[in-house]
């Protein structure tokens, strides 16, 4: 098919990249948060590579919906198909460039180039142009310039991924044991899940992987940071996460969840005795549906981020996608998850809820933007960026004796998945295609 | 097609003296909010206060929302009772309010005040516009530009705020965070 995408070249990687990320002495360089050389091989060897997150299946229901969003720095368009299937476009027209859907999100029978009149229809097909008698003219070939299709789509549990490389493994393989984890939050009721409207999307002044690793495996920074936050919303400190008896960090190919099984410890922060109830009500069923460990995990202490930069909060149910935009700049796109089963009144407190805690006014966000911006600009200093950063928490962790699925550490207060991510984001730039990227998985793949 | 603001179908101006007590009102509401007195500030919020800040989609015209470019059950920067208001405050009166220390310095501006009689006895419509300028560290400066349309009840002798729609003009927020009120 010659609408589908052409890979771009992949350079050779940095030959200092070494210098930046010593993980097994637990040490990285302050200068991946600014690097624009560094930057520029993300863009190529991670985000024209890796399976981004692109929708959720609820946004684009019917046949032309769609939205826009962007992969890296290339902006898409998500299209909803006659058959029910979901292609991806660059949302570039192959005339002389200009973007095709200006809008973040609706409904349409086709787009239409607003330079010199080409009109695409949803599958991404050319179909006509102004004046088109000059075109037929010029022998010109309708069919080898629609609209173009990024290399593989496919969706799972409602969560919509697309991937430039034709090479990359399937969306299963990449997701790995993660699906059953994340099962806890995206299948734990028949029905599966949806987003409420809209999407709020803002920027930061701060380097992608900052925030992305935050979400990873970062509880750490909860009790402190967002002291303030708890004490408003709470009356009182978030849960000391130390006094937990179990809890995990688990990774599988950069991925990152860490949690406790306390079952409401994060929804109760959006202050809202019903979102607590709610989950206690469901628990049996879930427990029924994904076994009793995985029912303690559906608003428990945890935060989870899918490489390289799709994260979200079960309990809070935030859902966000962190854009690179340059070294130092990402725009947060954001949504909000609710279970399609729940009453309106507990999806309506979900969507007050998950914004009055996670979102620009959000009384958590607020902290955490202020911290990551400062992470970032102090990497600026030439001689600042060069220090080594620790990064060494939890390194005899690994649970050796568990069926849990996965690579698995013991205790959250760990930075054994954000080793486990920037050693992931290492092994990517350090290689030109998937096939030589190292497995450095030593868990279970699968669940027994 | 604009964003739309709520407007009743005959809007029936009120007298200078009444434009001008409104005018003092959402300027002394913004300078308690200047100067950081944010429990006075909350007295000025009618126990049923709606205050409102949907997020604004970039649709096209055959594809607007229920208000155009925003909806009432989609995703809001605020969509608060008075409840909600009070927990914001008290997180930027904790100490541990890291963020806001050095705190942040606010300047909000309001103008093209339009003040109409309400629903009922005793309410008002007023249209306004605004601009909220922060500075933060010894560098960080945002901008926010806005149009609101507030419902103000008059109450022995002073304002409360019953209602209050944000509306701004961008589809993605051009800074980190808003740690105000606007
Ligand atoms: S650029 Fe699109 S038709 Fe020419
Ligand atoms: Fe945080």
């Amino acid at each position: 098919m010659s609408n589908i995408i052409k890979t771009v070249d992949v350079t050779d990687s940095l030959e200092n990249l070494s210098e930046f990320c010593d993980i097994e002495n637990g040490r990285i360089s302050g200068k991946i948060f600014s690097d624009k050389a560094i930057y520029e091989q993300e863009l190529e060897k991670i985000f024209a590579r890796c399976w981004l997150f692109v929708a959720h299946e609820s946004q684009i229901p019917k046949t032309g919906d769609y939205i826009t969003t962007t992969m890296g720095e290339d902006e898409v368009i998500v299209v909803r198909q006659k058959d029910g299937g979901i292609k991806v476009f660059l949302n570039a027209c192959p005339h002389r460039g200009n973007k095709v859907c200006f809008a973040e999100s609706g409904s349409t029978r086709g787009f239409i180039c607003n330079y010199h009149g080409w009109s695409f229809n949803t599958a991404g097909n050319l179909v006509g142009q102004h004046e088109s008698g000059i075109y037929e003219a010029s022998d010109f070939d309708k069919s080898k310039w629609g609209l173009k299709e990024v290399a593989q789509v496919d969706s799972w549990k409602g969560l919509v991924f697309a991937t430039f490389d034709p090479e990359a493994p399937t969306l299963k393989e990449y997701l790995g044991p993660m699906t059953w984890y994340l099962d806890a939050l995206f299948d734990n009721q028949e029905g599966g899940t949806e987003f409420a409207g809209g999407c709020i999307r803002s920027t930061y002044e701060c380097n992608w992987k900052i925030a992305a690793e935050n979400f990873v495996g970062d509880i750490l920074h909860a009790g402190w940071t967002h002291d303030s936050a708890a004490r408003a919303m709470l009356g009182g400190a978030v849960a000391k996460v130390s006094d937990f008896e179990e809890s995990y960090s688990v990774n599988w190919n950069g991925h990152g969840y860490e949690f406790a099984l306390d079952t409401v410890g994060n929804v109760a922060v959006l202050g809202e005795s019903a979102l607590n109830k709610y989950v206690h009500t469901i628990k049996p069923s879930v427990a029924e549906r994904l076994g009793e460990f995985r029912s303690n995990m559906v608003a428990s202490v945890s935060s989870c981020t899918i490489f390289p930069n799709f994260s979200f909060l079960a309990g809070q149910n935030t859902i966000r996608v962190w854009q690179p935009r340059g070294p130092n700049k990402i725009e947060l796109f954001s949504w909000v998850l609710v279970n399609k089963s729940a009453p309106d009144d507990i999806k309506e407190k979900w969507r007050k809820g998950a914004m009055m805690t996670f979102s620009p006014t959000g009384v958590f966000e607020m902290d955490d933007g202020e911290n990551w911006e400062y992470c970032t600009k102090t990497s600026k200093g030439k001689v600042t960026g060069a220090q080594d950063l620790y990064i060494g928490l939890g390194m005899n962790t690994l649970e050796r004796q568990t069926d849990l699925p996965g690579n698995v550490y013991k205790g959250q207060l760990n930075e054994a998945n954000a080793r486990a991510y920037y050693q992931h984001w290492y092994d990517h730039l350090n290689a030109k295609s998937w096939s030589e990227i190292p497995d450095r998985n030593v868990g279970k793949a699968e669940v027994e | 097609m604009a964003n739309q603001t709520e407007t009743q179908v005959e809007l029936r101006p009120v007298s200078m003296e009444q434009h001008h007590k409104v005018s003092c009102f959402l300027a002394r509401e913004y300078r308690l909010l200047d100067e950081e007195k944010f429990d006075e500030w909350l007295a000025l919020m009618h126990e049923d206060v709606h205050y409102w800040m949907p997020g604004i989609e970039n649709r096209r015209r055959e594809n607007l929302l229920e208000h155009g470019f925003y909806a009432s059950d989609h995703m809001a920067y605020f969509d608060d009772k008075l409840r909600d208001l009070q927990r914001r405050v008290a997180r930027f009166q904790q100490p541990s309010a890291w963020a806001e220390n050095p705190g942040t310095r606010n300047v909000h501006q309001v103008s093209n005040i339009e003040v109409y009689y309400g629903e009922t006895d005793g309410e008002y419509l007023v249209h306004s516009v605004f601009q909220s300028v922060r500075s933060r560290g010894m560098d960080e400066e945002y901008v926010i530009y806005g149009r609101r349309t507030d419902v103000l009840v008059e109450e022995g002798g002073s304002f409360k705020l019953k209602k209050r729609l944000i509306l701004i003009p961008n589809a993605t927020l051009s800074c980190k965070n808003i740690n105000t009120f606007l």
